[in-house]
């Protein structure tokens, strides 16, 4: 509305006082009528109406102009007297015209805004569908994550929940319409084809509630499934419902085989239904019981607030909910006497989401648009430079009457035509770019899925190639004068007018300043990625294959089984030519969703500690020679061997991070540690008998190494053990590991076959290899980094074509008095010099500009740079030299052309 | 009389229709040739606003005062004795077209 009021003011001021506030009525009540048909229509409509009014407006003012006209001016009857509409055809048509006639101004102007608008649209489509648009579940902004920070344990967020911390908020919390808890893992599908593994999230039946989501087929769990004995049910993923079952609505009622049991399939979610992510396929019921008491923190929480809460007054809800959990619960942990020290960290689901990569998004939106403004300035001087040319024309329409705003309408047509053709084009661009990006970008960019150009991007898109129309036609016009001065100069002057090169040297100043501003932002990012490659990730990356394999607990019940499993598959793999060591893990560092297990540990002699709790340390489970195979270096002791799993015997390894948080200054080797109390059943001391390096865990960046725990496969937990006995990680799904003397990837037909000889239901997953675990792990650094380099490098380029452009016409203005210098027998040398000071004096102006934006705005990029400060000298100073550089080539050569006229052609050409 | 009352285009006749009823304003108008032409005019705010305008420039519809209870910002406007005459004349000339074609067989008899 606020909009349309706006364009009004296009409208002569006497039709305006006449029929402006009608109009803004009629149009108020109409956008109530298109708004209730909502989405497209409406963006349909805004266009239309936005477009309509200023073809209006500029029909109406030409009626204005032509009514005056007509009683002032008789004798200028020959261009006649438009009428609104008619006049703007005209005046668009001759405008088109006269750009198809001057190709050599026209490709290149919309060729540059074409790039400049569709690098705009592009990453504008990623922040509208990303950043922007209301998650895709009705009244989204009211669901919040539910985590928890325990302060004793330094953990300031990110742990979770627990059943009774999830009671609790049922029982108390008055915030919170409805809440659930979910954990997800990796089952193996079978029947129906081959076997494979699938993510599933097991949650409460309050989930699809939460989300107000429901199945577009079937139905969603009922409370008795979400209680403990409750019926094995499953809620498939629209895409694996496509995928392996062809789309069949017959697939409700029918049973498959989920985690080795018979399920049944109850319901189909949607199509774009992705939570908690898009990898999660299928959905069952996750039991849950008051009897469990306290419980461990192995759930994740989200809750629906109530109308109208916010999240402060939800965030003290709460944590007085929580402050009366020792009462409620006599073995949580604070009652025996240490302390957790829990608080509520409720954040919005939409943060949870998109906030990590909000930033970087902003900031390459901000980046194109820089482009958009450097490519403006470059389009603008052409524009300057035809209008020069085109100076007769104007006089001739303004000696026959034409106003100044017939001079608007001249220019207005011209840019509208051309940035309009821009914006299509940039339109189609921004089409394929968004597919390339979508290929391309990391799978850790959330919402991927739904990025598009649609009507919105389009709607964006148009309004910025005209808000770019409006700015150039105006340009021009800042200087009224030298138009006038046109006609009476006849055209022999020697020095074109100084206000004309002024306009110029502020824009080519301007650019200069904004292109270094994104070189220094691309130059940082590429010093910090550098500095995350140059990273030792602890261990050796080079020609080793990883995959998953998941055992089913039918085939295997207990731990003896599995190892034996576990073992056969190793020894079978290790007998591969090309195979140099094989081993695997529990828990292989930087996998994503790998479910790794940490507890906070026992150490033999010493008490538990009371009032503070000893610093958590994750658990992995390995096979024989993992380190060796890894490639993680020993730094005392002897690793896990084979005759420690043959013989189960209680060893461990541990990193130097244990080290330091559990030994300082004391021989850990001999040490004994455990992950549960060992006077408990199942749970044993484990002797320390070496100390690996440290390795990264969940990232390449992390504050601290982690403490770890490396204990062998016979040592850890079995399907036989319940996962509250809490003695080790699972044992069930193991990443392999393969070192090779060959190119890794070669090995996978072999290993495959020696899987499915050992057992044929067992599939193979998330085959990579460890090049390229490290190269996912940084691959949204790698993204950002990239497009900001594409950008800084346009800008960079699109820069030195407006310096050389402004140059190379400032020449051919001076060509006159150039030859006149050298005729008199001035140096070529001191002409270029003469020149490029010229030149010189605004690069610097606007490097100097460029460098102050650059170190107030640089702190935005903060959290998105590694090792790097966001003013490192290097990269302010070798950006600013390139640009430098780059500047006095463009400089250089138009003057060194100048330098080599004939004198006596330029003076006989004048 | 003016001659551009001989040349009414698309958009004023149908105004020129609406107005035809009795007086009214901007937004009633626009709905009335929308739904009065089946949708095939749909002329935008602004289109609107610039065809009543000429209307009331030429001569054929004027504004007039708004009834007690209308919203203030309102603009009313009614037929002109020209405007009538140009409605009628338009009318008489889409008549004749129709003629025409029926005496041409272009166009079914009247049942």
């Amino acid at each position: 509305m606020r909009l349309y009021r706006w364009l009004l003011r296009l409208y002569p001021a006497a039709l305006r006082r006449e029929y402006g506030a009608a109009m803004e009525e009629t149009f108020a009540r109409r956008l109530a009528d298109v708004r209730r048909s909502g989405g497209w229509r409406l963006a349909q409509w805004w266009l239309r109406e936005v477009l309509g009014a200023i073809v209006v407006a500029i029909g109406e003012r030409s009626a204005a102009r032509a009514r005056r006209r007509q009683i002032q001016l008789e004798t200028a009857r020959e261009v006649g007297p438009m009428q609104g509409l008619q006049a703007m055809r005209m005046e668009f048509r001759y405008a088109a015209r006269r750009l198809v006639r001057n190709p050599a101004f026209t490709w290149p102007a919309a060729l540059t805004l074409a790039l400049a608008i569709g690098a705009n649209a592009s990453i504008f489509a990623i922040v509208q569908h990303v950043v922007l648009n209301p998650l895709p579940y009705p009244d989204s902004e009211r669901v919040i994550v539910l985590d928890n920070g325990a302060l004793g344990l330094n953990m300031a967020s990110g742990i979770g929940m627990t059943e009774g911390i999830y009671y609790q908020y049922l029982d108390r919390a008055h915030t919170l319409e409805q809440l659930a808890l979910y954990t997800t893992s990796e089952a193996t599908l079978t029947g129906n084809g081959e076997p494979e593994r699938i993510r599933v999230a097991a949650a409460t039946p309050s989930l699809a509630p939460v989300l107000r989501t429901s199945p577009a087929l079937g139905r969603w769990f009922t409370q008795a499934e979400g209680e403990p004995g409750g019926a094995r049910v499953a809620v498939l993923s629209h895409g694996l419902w496509m995928r392996r079952y062809g789309s069949d609505p017959g697939i409700l009622g029918r049973s498959i085989t989920l985690y080795g049991v018979p399920t049944e399939v109850v319901g189909v979610m949607p199509a774009g239904f992705a939570f908690p992510n898009a990898t999660i396929e299928a959905w069952t019921p996750t039991p849950l019981s008051r009897s469990t008491g306290f419980g461990i923190f192995i759930y994740n929480g989200i809750a629906r607030l109530r109308e109208g809460v916010t999240l402060d007054a939800a965030r003290a809800d709460l944590n007085a909910a929580i402050a009366t959990i020792p009462e409620v619960y006599p073995e949580y942990p604070n009652a025996i006497g240490y302390h957790l020290d829990l608080i509520a960290i409720p954040v919005t689901l939409k943060d949870a989401i998109v906030g990590p990569v909000a930033r970087g998004l902003w900031i390459l939106l901000a980046s194109v648009g820089f482009v958009l403004l450097i490519a403006g300035a470059n389009v603008a001087n052409l524009c300057l430079v035809r209008a020069e040319a085109q100076q007769r024309d104007i006089a001739i329409r303004r000696a026959l009457g034409a106003g100044s705003s017939g001079v608007v309408r001249y220019f207005l047509a011209e840019s509208l035509v051309l940035s309009l053709a821009g914006g299509v084009l940039g339109l189609g661009l921004a089409w394929g770019a968004v597919r390339l990006l979508i290929a391309t970008a990391p799978t850790s960019l959330p919402r991927l899925a739904e990025v598009r150009v649609d009507a919105v991007v389009a709607v964006f898109t148009l309004l910025l190639a005209i808000g770019v129309a409006i700015a150039f036609a105006l340009l021009p016009l800042l200087r009224p004068a030298s138009l006038v001065s046109a006609l009476q100069g006849g055209g022999r002057s020697h020095t074109a007018s100084r206000g004309r090169h002024r306009l110029r040297h502020v824009l080519m100043g301007a650019q200069v300043a904004l292109a270094l501003v994104l070189l220094v932002f691309s130059g940082l990012m590429v010093r910090s990625f550098q500095k995350l490659r140059a990273l030792d990730p602890g261990f050796d990356a080079s020609s080793a294959l990883t995959f998953r394999l998941g055992l089913a607990a039918r085939d295997y019940p207990n731990r003896a089984a599995m190892v034996a499993a576990h073992q056969a598959l190793l020894d079978r793999i290790a007998a591969l030519p090309g195979v140099k060591a094989v081993s695997a893990t529990s828990c292989l560092p930087l996998a994503e969703d790998a479910d790794c297990f940490g507890n906070t540990l026992f150490v033999d002699g010493r008490p538990f500690p009371v009032n503070s709790l000893p610093p958590g340390a994750s658990l992995r489970a390995v096979a024989a020679d993992y380190f060796q195979t890894m490639g993680i270096r020993l730094i005392r002791g002897r690793g896990i061997e084979r005759r420690d799993i043959d013989h189960g015997e209680p060893v461990v390894v541990v990193n130097q991070a244990l080290v330091r948080a559990y030994f300082p200054n004391q021989d850990p080797i001999g040490q004994r540690i455990a992950s549960s109390n060992p006077n408990v059943a199942l749970a044993k001391w484990l002797t320390i008998v070496g100390v690996s390096a440290d390795t990264t865990s969940r990232a390449l960046v992390e504050a601290e190494p982690a403490p770890a725990v490396y204990m062998p496969i016979s040592m850890a937990r079995g399907p036989e053990m319940p996962v509250q006995s809490l003695i080790g990680p699972g044992i069930t799904v193991m990443s392999y590991v393969v070192r090779t003397s060959t190119p890794p990837r070669t090995l996978v037909p072999s290993v495959r076959r020696v899987i499915h000889d050992v057992d044929a239901n067992l599939p193979m997953v998330q085959v990579r290899t460890l090049q390229e675990m490290l190269d996912r792990a940084s691959a949204y650094m790698a993204f950002t980094m990239v497009l900001l380099a594409i950008a800084a490098g346009v800008a960079l380029l699109l820069g030195a074509i407006g310096i050389y452009g402004v140059m190379s016409y400032v020449v051919s203005q001076r060509r006159a008095e150039i030859g006149l210098r050298l005729a008199l027998g001035a140096e070529p040398r001191r002409v270029i010099g003469m020149i490029v000071r010229q030149g010189g004096l605004v690069t610097v102006a606007g490097i100097v500009a460029g460098l102050a934006v650059a170190l107030a705005a640089s702190r935005v990029l903060g959290s998105l740079l590694y090792d790097v400060s966001a003013r490192d000298p290097g990269v302010f100073l070798t950006t600013t030299l390139v640009l430098l550089v780059v500047a006095f080539l463009a400089c250089w050569l138009p003057a060194r052309r100048a330098a080599r006229l004939n004198p006596l052609d330029t003076l006989r050409a004048d | 009389m003016k001659w551009v009352i001989l040349m009414v285009s698309d958009l004023a006749f149908h105004i020129l229709l609406a107005l035809g009823e009795g007086p009214s304003h901007g937004y009633a108008i626009g709905k009335e040739v929308e739904t009065r032409s089946g949708g095939r005019l749909d002329p935008t705010t602004g289109a609107l606003y610039q065809a009543l305008r000429r209307l009331t420039d030429d001569g054929l519809i004027a504004p007039v005062d708004a009834p007690e209870d209308a919203d203030l910002r309102r603009k009313y406007f009614a037929l002109t004795r020209d405007g009538r005459r140009a409605a009628a004349k338009e009318a008489e000339r889409l008549d004749a077209l129709v003629r025409t074609a029926r005496q041409r067989k272009l166009y079914p008899q009247r049942a």
